[in-house]
């Protein structure tokens, strides 16, 4: 059967169009099951960082919400450490987080000198006492921009727990700085030393033999992802950095 | 995917038939011609997602679900498409279907969307899905391409899970996540195999399996 150019068009056309509603349809229909689950999916990540739900357990859907907003209060600090008053940066009012945080992202990973106006800290709530704190990263790794949560303990000396996301490095490599084996490092690590900040170091290869005597202030890098590892020190020092007026304040309680 | 299309029914027939020659459409792929330990097709995918039975087998769900749809679509326009641009029609079927599942993967399996993270894109490169199409799909009618789908599905499957289950057995010593190999073993002096976790340790499973299978089979290679 011989098929004329202008059938051949017609036909490539058609398809195109097809193909393309479909996936459009598909996409938008389900757009809000996912942004929910992102959204949990970070939300679950901060509460990992914070040492929520204190049993461990694996939560699904509406449990996040629920725990989030029982146990969870966001705080925005400038770069002094003064609290700002941020109920107007919840441009939705729903309380999505990621979108609040994912401006001050994209500052970040533009690379502009420019440190943010503000910034967010997650407080978790014990009662009416403080239980950790949780201070967002940014920052880039091998392929594109990584990020994480930095809990500290209420006395803000000491880290109690971390999460990292790195959508884009690779796996088995970069993407190791997600898994278990590379975020439990950090717990118990200190921030501060003799009253003063100090950051914590990625050092390439064993902590234990590159800073001897000093392990309370080094983890060990991902072999094989030098990139990554170096990305996530620079990103927990400029982190800390920045929120360090706000954490003096909060020593000095 | 150099095979030529071979017409296994009469053009006019019932729709759907369950003969003794639709059923082998079905049951070859499995084992006397699979996909992966007799075409070896597919081999990245299957080094890639086995760490973890869970993701293996939702990694075959959705290539099941690829391969059927993308037969029975290609294969209901398969007299309308010219030959001229027959590749880049299937091509643009099978990524449109692989868009889908993997929309559908994020709304309602996210954790394992998200560890199998670009595998899901690359079904679309998977040599079997395309292999399928231009092979079979080009020229059968839909309920068997369907079946042919179905069956080149199950059989990818099969040794991925097959492929999986040594892994996470030996490497994490779980089975779907839960630990199988008691802690006693551990205080006697039984570690995992770091080997199974990484992507050689996949390629020696698998290297074992097409050499059992072929010795069961019979099937040697032409030259």
């Amino acid at each position: 059967m011989a098929f004329s150019n202008g059938y051949v068009f017609g036909f490539a056309t058609a398809i195109c169009v097809v193909c393309s509603v479909a996936v459009a349809s598909v996409s938008i229909g389900l757009k809000d099951r996912q942004d929910d689950n992102r959204r949990r999916d970070v939300q679950k990540n901060i509460l990992g960082a914070l040492g929520l739900p204190e049993d461990g357990r694996d939560l699904q859907g509406e449990e996040i919400d629920k725990l989030w907003q029982d146990r969870v209060e966001l705080r925005f600090v400038d770069g002094t450490g003064t609290a700002v008053e941020g109920a107007d940066y919840d441009k939705n009012g729903d309380g999505d987080l990621t979108q609040a945080d994912a401006d001050l992202a994209r500052a970040a990973v533009k690379g502009t000198d420019k440190a943010p106006a503000f910034s967010s800290v997650y407080v978790r709530k014990d009662g009416p006492q403080v239980g950790a704190y949780a201070l967002p990263m940014y920052g880039n790794g091998l392929w594109g921009p990584i990020s994480g949560y930095l809990a500290l303990d209420p006395s803000g000396n000491k880290v109690t727990g971390t999460t990292f996301f790195a959508p884009k490095e690779t796996p088995g490599l970069g993407a190791e700085i997600t898994e278990p084996k590379f975020k439990s490092q950090w717990v118990g690590k200190k921030i501060t030393d003799g009253g003063k900040s100090r950051p914590i170091r990625v050092v390439k290869g064993e902590a234990s033999v590159l800073c001897p005597g000093e392990t309370d202030y080094c983890v060990d890098g991902v072999s094989g992802a030098t990139i990554t590892s170096r990305g996530v020190d620079i990103m927990v020092e400029e982190a800390l950095a920045f929120y360090d007026p706000y954490l003096m304040r909060i020593r000095g309680r | 995917m150099s095979s030529p299309a071979t017409e296994i029914a009469p053009a006019r027939q019932p729709l759907i038939t369950w003969d003794k020659k639709t059923k082998k459409v079905v049951s070859d792929p499995f084992m006397d011609n699979n996909p992966i330990t007799v075409q070896v097709l597919g081999i990245c995918s299957a080094l890639a997602v086995t760490i973890q039975l869970n993701r293996s087998l939702v990694m075959a769900a959705a290539v099941i679900a690829v391969l059927c749809a993308s037969n029975v679509v290609i294969s209901m326009i398969r007299n309308l498409i010219p030959p001229s641009i027959r590749i880049i029609v299937q091509l643009s079927v099978i990524a449109s279907l692989v868009i889908v599942v993997d929309q559908f993967l994020q709304a309602f399996l996210f954790d394992i969307s998200k560890q199998l993270s670009v595998f899901v894109g690359l079904i679309i490169t998977n040599c079997i899905i395309m292999g399928r199409a231009e092979a079979f799909a080009m020229a059968n009618p839909p309920w068997q391409s369907f079946l042919d789908g179905l069956g080149n599905g199950l059989g990818y499957g099969v040794i991925l899970v097959g492929v999986a289950f040594f892994r996470e057995l030996f490497g994490s010593g779980t089975l779907f996540g839960f630990q199988v190999v008691p802690a006693v073993a551990y205080e006697l002096g039984y570690a995992n195999m770091g080997l199974m976790v990484l992507a050689p340790g996949a390629f020696i499973i698998l290297g074992l399996m097409i050499w059992a299978q072929r010795t069961y089979t019979g099937y040697v290679e032409e030259d």
